[in-house]
C-alpha cells in the first residue's frame, strides 16, 4: 500500500498538490488562529487578573481598614504579604496616616490603586492599598495557554491534513489513477472495458468510467465497420488488380500532359517488344511511341471534341529490322474527384489480325508466282492514279515464244521465265512506278508521268534485259523471249481506264502481228494506231 | 434561625419603638461632671469606642463603658453611632483584639451601674438614655442634635 502510494505519489502530481494545499491551509489557519488566540488569552487573562484583583481586596478590605484605622502595621504587614503571596501580585502597598507598608521591593509597573473605606464613618477614605499585578506572571500563563492551544491546533491540523490526504487518496486519486492507467492500457477494438472503482457506483468518478466505456463501444463499433470496409476495398483492390496486371493490353493512367501515373505488365512488355525503356512520359497520349502520332492526336482531338471515346488502330514506332506492331488505342478521359483530368489509355495489340488483313490484301493484290501486282492491284493503282488525275503510260507487255517454251519445256520452266521477267521489271522501273501481272504472259506497267521519250526509254531497255537469253539449269539450255508492248497514255489517250487498257491492247497487237515484218519494233503507242487497225483488232 | 432573629429583631423594634416612645429620649453620651472635656465631635466619640484613641482631647486616658445587660440601647448606640450591628462590632473586636494594642470598652451591668460607675471614675464615658442623665454626669455628645 506504501509502495502503491509512492508510485502514485510520484506518478500523479495531483495527491502531491493537493497534500501541499491542505497541509499549508492547515498550517496558516493553524498560525493565524493561535495567534489570535493569543491575544484573545492575553486580553481575558489581564481582565480576569483585574478582576481577581478586586476580589482579592474585597477579601481583605476589612482587614486592610481596621489595620489603617488604628495605623496598625504588623496588621498592614499581614495583609500586603498576604497579597504578595498570590501568584498574580507582584506586590503591595498600604499607604494610612502618612505610613507606608510593602511587602518587597518589586517596583510597581502598571499599579491598582484602591482606596481604604473607613469602617464607621461612610465615604471616609483613611489611606490607599496599592496593588502590583504580576504583568509577567500573566503575560506568561496567557502565551502557555496560547501555546498550548496551538498545539492542539497543529496536531489537529495535522491530523486532519492526514485524514484529508488518505481520503483524496482512497476515494478521488486512487481510483482516478487506476482508471487512467487502465485508460493507458486499453486499445480500442480489443475489446478491453474500464471498471468502475469501489464505491463510485454513483459518483462523477463512476460517471466518467462509464462514459468512456460507452466511448469506447462506440469507437469499436467503428473500427469494426471500418475493418469490414476496408477488407472489401482491399478485396476489390485485389481484383481489380488482377484485372489489371493481368491485362494482355497494356493499360496506362497519364496526366493530360504526358505525365505516367499508372500502368501495368503489358505496358512493359510492349516497350521491351520496342526496344524502349521506361520513361515517365512519352509525350502526350504515348505520341512518341507512334509511327504517326499526328494521326493518333487528330483522331483522339476529333473524338474529345465531340464528349466521345477516341478509338484507332495505329502503328507504333518499331526499327526497321522487326516486325510492325499495330494497336488498337482506346482513350479516355477521366475526371477524378479532385476534379483532375487523367487519360486512360489502353492499347490492343492487332498486329497479328494486321497481319493476316495485309496477307489477304497482299494476295489478292499481288500476283503468287511473280510477287508484282495481278491484275487487281493494279487496277486498284490505276484507279488511283485516275482518281488524282495523274498522267501516267500504261504499258501493256506481252512475251513472245513464251507459248512455245511453255510446252518445250513445261510448266516450271514457263514459270522461271515469267519470275525472271518480273525480277527484270522490277530492275528497270523507276521507284515512282509500278508493274503488275495482267495475266498469262501479259505484264502492265504503269509509268507515273511519263511521256513518250521516257516510256520508249524504259521500254526499250526492258525488251533488251528480256530478250537476253535464259539459262534453264534443268534443261542445260538457253532459251530467249522477246516482249511486245503496247503503250497508251492518260488523260490523253482518254480518261476511261478501261479505253486506256483497250488501246494499249490494240498497240501491243499489232506490235506481235508485226513482229515477223518487223522484228526490230517491240514498242508501238496507240496513238500511232489508225482507225482501220483499231477495227480490225476488233473484229479479231 | 433566619426566621428566629428575623423574629427577633421584629420583637426588638417593636420594643424600641415602644420604648422610644414611651421614654421618648435619645442616647447621649456623659462623662463625670468634673471632666474638663466640654465637647466631643463625633469621630472622637468613635475614635474612643472603637479603641483609636483611648483619651479625651486633653490628652487624658479614658475609659469608654458599654452597657452589658441592655441590649437594647446598645444596639442603638452602636447603630448611631458607626451604623453597625452588634454582632459586626463584636467581630471587629476580636480582630482587633489580637494585635493587642486595642481594647473593647469596659462593661456595666445597667444604666443604674453606668452612673455609678461613671460617677466614682473620673476619666469614664458612657452611653445612657438622655432621661437617666443625672447631676453627677455631663452630656458631653448627643444624637441628632
Amino acid at each position: 500500500m506504501l509502495k502503491w502510494f509512492i508510485v502514485s505519489m510520484n506518478k500523479s502530481a495531483l495527491l502531491v498538490r493537493l497534500a501541499i494545499v491542505i497541509g499549508f491551509a492547515s498550517i496558516a489557519i493553524g498560525f493565524l488562529s493561535s495567534q489570535l488566540f493569543y491575544k484573545l488569552t492575553f486580553n481575558q487573562e489581564v481582565a480576569i487578573t483585574q478582576q481577581s484583583l478586586g476580589s482579592l481586596y474585597k477579601t481583605i478590605a476589612a482587614t486592610a481598614a481596621t489595620a489603617a484605622y488604628l495605623a496598625e502595621k504588623d496588621l498592614a504587614q499581614e495583609v500586603v504579604d498576604g497579597l504578595a503571596t498570590n501568584e498574580v501580585v507582584l506586590n503591595a502597598k498600604m499607604n494610612f496616616e502618612n505610613i507606608d507598608v510593602v511587602s518587597n521591593t518589586n517596583t510597581f509597573v502598571e499599579p491598582v490603586v484602591f482606596p481604604i473605606q473607613s469602617l464607621f464613618e461612610v465615604d471616609k477614605s483613611i489611606g490607599t492599598l496599592v496593588i502590583a499585578p504580576n504583568i509577567q506572571y500573566i503575560e506568561e500563563r496567557a502565551r502557555q495557554l496560547a501555546f498550548d492551544n496551538s498545539k492542539a491546533m497543529i496536531l489537529q491540523a495535522f491530523v486532519v491534513t492526514i485524514v484529508a490526504i488518505f481520503v483524496a487518496f482512497f476515494l478521488i486519486t486512487r481510483p482516478m489513477i487506476e482508471i487512467a492507467r487502465a485508460l493507458h492500457k486499453t486499445v480500442p477494438g480489443e475489446g478491453n472495458r474500464l471498471t468502475v472503482p469501489d464505491f463510485h457506483q454513483n459518483s462523477e468518478l463512476g460517471e466518467l468510467v462509464n462514459d468512456v466505456n460507452v466511448l469506447l463501444d462506440k469507437t469499436e463499433q467503428q473500427f469494426t465497420r471500418e475493418r469490414k470496409l476496408r477488407k472489401e476495398i482491399e478485396a476489390l483492390e485485389k481484383r481489380f488488380r488482377m484485372l489489371f496486371e493481368n491485362s494482355m493490353s497494356p493499360i496506362i493512367l497519364m496526366e493530360p500532359r504526358g505525365n505516367i501515373i499508372l500502368f501495368n505488365v503489358a505496358f512493359e512488355t510492349i516497350l521491351e517488344k520496342l526496344n524502349l525503356q521506361l520513361k515517365k512520359s512519352f509525350g502526350p497520349l504515348l505520341e512518341n511511341l507512334f509511327a504517326e502520332p499526328e494521326k493518333l492526336l487528330g483522331c483522339v482531338e476529333l473524338a474529345f471534341a465531340n464528349d466521345e471515346i477516341a478509338t484507332g488502330e495505329f502503328k507504333l514506332q518499331t526499327s526497321e529490322d522487326s516486325a510492325s506492331v499495330w494497336v488498337q488505342v482506346v482513350v479516355t478521359s477521366v475526371v477524378n474527384e479532385d476534379l483532375r483530368e487523367y487519360y486512360q489509355i489502353t492499347l490492343h495489340d492487332i498486329s497479328k489480325r494486321k497481319k493476316e488483313l495485309e496477307s489477304l490484301a497482299y494476295q489478292a493484290d499481288y500476283d503468287k508466282l511473280t510477287k508484282l501486282y495481278n491484275r487487281q492491284g493494279l487496277e486498284k493503282e490505276i484507279d488511283v492514279f485516275a482518281e488524282q488525275q495523274r498522267p501516267f503510260c500504261l504499258a501493256l507487255i506481252d512475251l513472245n515464244w513464251f507459248k512455245r517454251i511453255n510446252d518445250i519445256y513445261g510448266h516450271e520452266s514457263g514459270d522461271e521465265i515469267l519470275i525472271f521477267v518480273a525480277d527484270r521489271i522490277k530492275k528497270t522501273l523507276r521507284t515512282q512506278d509500278f508493274g503488275g501481272r495482267w495475266g498469262g504472259d501479259e505484264f502492265v506497267l504503269l509509268l507515273d508521268g511519263a511521256d513518250e521519250a521516257t516510256t520508249k526509254d524504259i521500254v526499250t531497255r526492258l525488251v533488251q534485259r528480256i530478250s537476253k537469253p535464259y539459262f534453264l539449269r534443268k534443261f542445260n539450255q538457253n532459251v530467249a523471249v522477246g516482249a511486245s508492248v503496247g503503250a497508251a497514255f492518260y488523260p490523253e489517250n482518254g480518261v476511261k481506264i478501261q479505253e486506256i487498257i483497250n488501246l494499249a491492247d490494240q498497240a501491243m497487237y499489232i506490235v506481235k502481228n508485226d513482229r515477223d515484218t518487223d522484228p526490230e519494233k517491240s514498242l508501238k503507242f496507240a496513238h500511232e494506231l489508225v482507225t482501220q487497225e483499231i477495227i480490225h483488232v476488233k473484229r479479231k | 434561625m433566619l426566621q428566629l432573629t428575623l423574629l427577633k429583631t421584629m420583637i426588638l423594634m417593636g420594643g424600641l419603638s415602644f420604648t422610644t416612645l414611651a421614654i421618648s429620649s435619645e442616647l447621649v453620651l456623659v462623662v463625670h461632671k468634673d471632666n474638663p472635656t466640654s465637647m466631643l465631635s463625633r469621630s472622637q466619640v468613635i475614635d474612643l469606642y472603637m479603641g483609636k484613641y483611648v483619651a479625651f482631647p486633653d490628652g487624658s486616658k479614658a475609659v469608654p463603658v458599654d452597657i452589658e445587660n441592655d441590649l437594647v440601647i446598645r444596639t442603638k448606640f452602636y447603630d448611631s453611632l458607626v451604623g453597625m450591628s452588634l454582632a459586626r462590632v463584636n467581630a471587629y473586636w476580636s480582630k482587633v483584639k489580637f494585635s493587642g494594642r486595642a481594647r473593647p470598652p469596659t462593661q456595666q451591668k445597667d444604666e443604674k451601674a453606668i452612673l455609678a460607675f461613671v460617677k466614682q471614675t473620673e476619666n469614664a464615658i458612657a452611653y445612657i438614655h438622655e432621661s437617666s442623665v443625672t447631676d453627677d454626669v455631663k452630656v458631653v455628645y448627643r444624637f441628632y442634635e
